[in-house]
């Protein structure tokens, strides 16, 4: 070609250097031929019919083209650039797979760190039926099989394993077996399999009958002690979320803040140079109640065995620190077993303690007293006559037994609960009775009642205060030792620990503090602290409930704990019936303190409707008080002061 | 190549920028070619190395998580098992076992020898010990022992006569000054007092009006 090149310099232009060897193959035919192809078809060329303008043809395709092109630079600009994180993101679902760390739950403990509620690993067995199936096992059999294997480990009916595993639906893959079992159960099962798998590989008569047996990790809340404080801890729904007591008004600290995990995968893999991206969860915190086990415990065992022997319907034990106002225990009777719900009755599922508003009776006396000698109308030697029967607004009041006109000191009134004796003292507390009703309420208001304990549990009541100007002709006599007003349990323990601690209410408190997943210990707020009457009345009113349990003429003579000073009211109350709405029964009731003289532990006990045998306050709630409160006592390790009783004066003669 | 006719004037240039020789081109292609060879080769290797590296990393991976779980899993059945052996219900229980009756009013003993409160013998002493053995078998005191039968059958060891049952359980229960017992007396259940405590006559007429 070189030769040629060198004739026809326009023709060709610089031979390429990768080919040197083409000219020689080409030898044949010569490059001399192609000149004389060429030219042939330009003279044939004037005798085609003469196409038009070459220019607007061109034109129209650059225009096209440019066209095509713009709508390809439009689309690009708006891929690229305009739309560009739309489409990285649809590129990245599929690029990337991500899924949620579950967060653990915090525990919930008592005061010494005992846990009440931890969360554990479980695992819920589940089956794929048509493993079970004759074209799998080449047996009839299958579930029966298996259900003989699974029955003994999963504590569960050998029929109703089979219905599991045989279902109707014969194209259903899904079916559990058990829910959330221990991971033993689970490793049981497992071992079983390989035994199983192992036996079929060597022996063609058995058949591995627990192939379709798989099981989904998850968690599950336990109990470790049982029905104890469950009203307190209340429970958790299938969500995994708190759905009563603790568990539900912590939740959001208790539940603590799910985690992400998110990475590129290649054929479900994780590609590693790429990047992942990872928020770790956050686990719970753990909460601190104020709750001591141990009388928790005591408390709950006494409750439960009174109301049983009584056959009432309800019972409740609160027990406080009358110093710091925390609660050491609350306890209902009937209770739950928060591990197994199934077996739990809705009614029980509360914490009755905080939930039922109830009348309280001669618990509350005390409260009038409190005014009484706060106002300086009468000390606990003034002098009461208290007659048989008492006629006031539209009713004739009587005391609890029929009896002649007794002389009482004001204390006196207070041991002996005379409702007569009280309504006198209190009708001193203004000019006019409508003036009494508004100190008087003033003074109950101060102690709590008609107003949240400040605990914030969930479908707590606060109870039923009238306001002075709407109590009827009545209430304003019934008030004063304790119907026609409603309270709970832990608002009437509150108004013995703020006599208990000289007279200062502390607002009650459940919660000791939070452990943060950093292990750092987070105390809880200080409670709040109000003073309700002065530090003289709040002794003088200790001394005063004494006489109730140390006075042979008192009522609470069953809580006497020999060696300490006792101070405790008892109450019997006409029970409104929440089914009528009508009074019947009773609520009986003993609330108190010891030692009397350097007040620790405050005990609330009240039963609700008892049927059986007593019903009076002082003689089912004063043995419980007193079981309790020794117990307490001895828990933590209060030894009695060894003061001498004060022994007020009861009657006098006129 | 060799057999081509001598070039000249342009043609003699361009052929000059061309690279002819066939056996040189050859000679300076083998280092390249074993250049390109190593790196795949290497790279090859490399892939290999990696992934295997990759696939022991995520084995080792497993491994853990699986002793991670294992561990866990063993550590929540232990905890759960001394939750058993701790729960009140089952000290009372054990401790009933043993012979023991829950005490009394609570009393204290002072440094100097004195007694504050009132101590008396535990309300249900006698019973419990006529029932029970006060020595239980060894390996219920062994605490991996597991748990003695709620029964508490009594153990070959267990040959304390019953008649001195009642006065060995007493003094246990009753804080005598003894200065190795400064506490109180702990464990009490509070369900038995009750039944022995005296019932006051002039509370027992009920009388359908509320203000006690």
């Amino acid at each position: 070609m070189t030769e040629v090149s060198d004739r026809e310099p326009p023709r060709r232009r610089v031979p390429r250097p990768a080919r040197p060897e083409r000219p020689a193959a080409r030898r044949g035919p010569g490059p001399g031929a192609r000149p004389a192809r060429r030219p042939a078809p330009r003279p044939a060329a004037p005798k085609v019919i003469r196409l038009g303008s070459p220019r607007p043809r061109l034109r129209m395709v650059g225009l096209a083209l440019t066209l095509v092109l713009i709508a390809f630079v439009v689309r690009l600009l708006q891929v690229q650039a305009v739309d560009a994180s739309t489409y990285a993101a649809k590129a990245e679902e599929n690029r990337y797979v991500g899924y949620t760390l579950a967060a653990d739950r915090g525990g919930i403990t008592d005061r010494a760190g005992v846990d009440l509620a931890t969360s554990v690993d479980a695992y819920t067995i589940t089956a794929d039926p048509t493993l079970f199936t004759r074209k799998q096992l080449k047996v009839d059999d299958g579930p029966e099989q298996a259900a003989a294997l699974l029955a003994p480990i999963l504590g569960a009916e050998q029929d109703t394993l089979v219905k599991k595993l045989r279902p109707a639906n014969r194209n259903l893959r899904y079916t559990v077996l058990a829910y959330r079992q221990t991971p033993q159960v689970w490793k049981q099962i497992k071992d079983l399999k390989t035994a199983l798998t192992d036996r079929a590989e060597t022996d063609p008569g058995t058949v591995n009958a627990l192939a379709g047996v798989l099981a989904v990790p998850t968690s599950k809340r336990v109990y470790p002690n049982g029905d104890l404080a469950a009203g307190i801890l209340g429970w958790v729904n299938a969500e995994g979320k708190g759905a009563g007591g603790v568990e539900q008004q912590l939740n959001s600290l208790l539940s603590g803040k799910d985690g992400k995990i998110r990475y590129a995968q290649a054929g479900g893999r994780q590609v590693p140079t790429v990047g992942s991206t990872e928020t770790p969860a956050v686990p719970g915190s753990d909460v601190e109640l104020t709750i001591d086990r141990d009388i928790q415990w005591a408390a709950q065992n006494a409750i439960t065995d009174q109301v049983k022997a009584s056959a009432a319907d309800r019972g409740y034990v609160v027990v406080q620190d009358t110093r710091t106002g925390e609660i050491l225990a609350m306890a209902n009777s009937p209770g739950f077993d928060p591990n197994d719900l199934s077996k739990a009755s809705s009614v029980n599922m509360g914490n009755a303690a905080l939930q039922d508003a109830y009348e309280p009776g001669s618990t509350a006396k005390v409260m009038s007293m409190a005014a009484v000698l706060e106002q300086k109308v009468a000390t606990p030697q003034t002098h009461v006559v208290v007659p048989n029967r008492l006629h006031r607004g539209d009713r004739l009041f009587k005391d609890d037994i029929d009896h002649p006109t007794w002389y009482l000191t004001l204390n006196g009134v207070l041991a002996k609960s005379s409702n007569i004796g009280t309504i006198l003292a209190t009708g001193q507390l203004g000019k006019t009775q409508r003036q009494a009703n508004q100190v008087l309420h003033s003074y109950l208001r101060k102690f709590g009642i008609g107003g949240y304990t400040g605990l914030d549990f969930p479908g707590e009541t606060k109870g039923i205060l009238a306001a002075p100007g709407d109590w009827s002709t009545s209430q304003q006599f019934t008030i004063p030792f304790g119907q026609g007003v409603s309270l709970n349990a832990v608002q009437a323990a509150s108004v013995y620990s703020t006599i208990a601690n000289g007279g200062v209410r502390v607002e009650p408190s459940l919660v000791r503090g939070t452990k943060g997943p950093d292990g750092r210990f987070t105390p809880a707020a200080k409670p709040k602290e109000t003073r309700v009457v002065s530090a003289r009345t709040a002794k003088t009113l200790g001394r005063m409930l004494e006489s109730v349990v140390d006075d042979e003429e008192g009522t609470g003579t069953k809580a006497r704990i020999p060696g300490y000073r006792v101070a405790g009211k008892t109450g019997t109350a006409n029970r409104v019936d929440p089914a009528t709405g009508k009074y019947k029964g009773y609520t009986s009731s003993f609330a108190g303190f010891a030692p009397a003289d350097k007040p620790r532990i405050t005990v609330y006990c009240a039963i609700q409707n008892s049927t059986k045998g007593s019903y009076f306050g002082g003689q089912i709630c004063g043995p419980v008080y007193k079981q309790v409160m020794e117990f307490a006592l001895k828990s933590l390790q209060v030894p009695p002061t060894g003061a001498k009783a004060a022994r007020l004066p009861v009657a006098y003669k006129p | 190549m060799s057999r081509k006719p001598k070039l000249r004037g342009r043609a003699a240039r361009l052929a000059r920028l061309i690279p002819v020789t066939a056996g040189s081109g050859q000679a300076a292609r083998t280092p390249f070619v074993l250049l390109v060879v190593l790196l795949l080769g290497g790279g090859l290797i490399g892939l290999l190395v990696l992934n295997s590296a990759l696939s022991e990393g995520s084995f080792k991976l497993d491994d853990l998580q699986k002793g991670t779980t294992d561990l866990t899993d063993e550590e929540q059945a232990l905890q759960r098992s001394i939750d058993a052996y701790s729960a009140p219900e089952a000290l009372q229980r054990r401790a009933r076992e043993l012979g023991m009756v829950p005490g009394g009013d609570p009393a204290f003993l002072n440094p100097d020898g004195t007694v504050k409160g009132v101590p008396s013998p535990a309300a249900d002493a006698q019973p419990a010990s006529v029932r029970r053995p006060l020595v239980l078998a060894p390996e219920a005191m062994d605490p991996a022992g597991g748990l003695p039968p709620a029964t508490g059958t009594p153990a070959p060891t267990a040959t304390a006569p019953t008649a001195t049952a009642p006065t060995a359980t007493a003094p246990t229960r009753q804080p005598k000054p003894t200065p190795a017992a400064p506490e109180p007396v702990r464990p009490a259940d509070p369900a038995q007092p009750a039944a022995a405590t005296p019932v006051l006559p002039a509370m027992t007429t009920p009388t359908p009006t509320p203000g006690r």
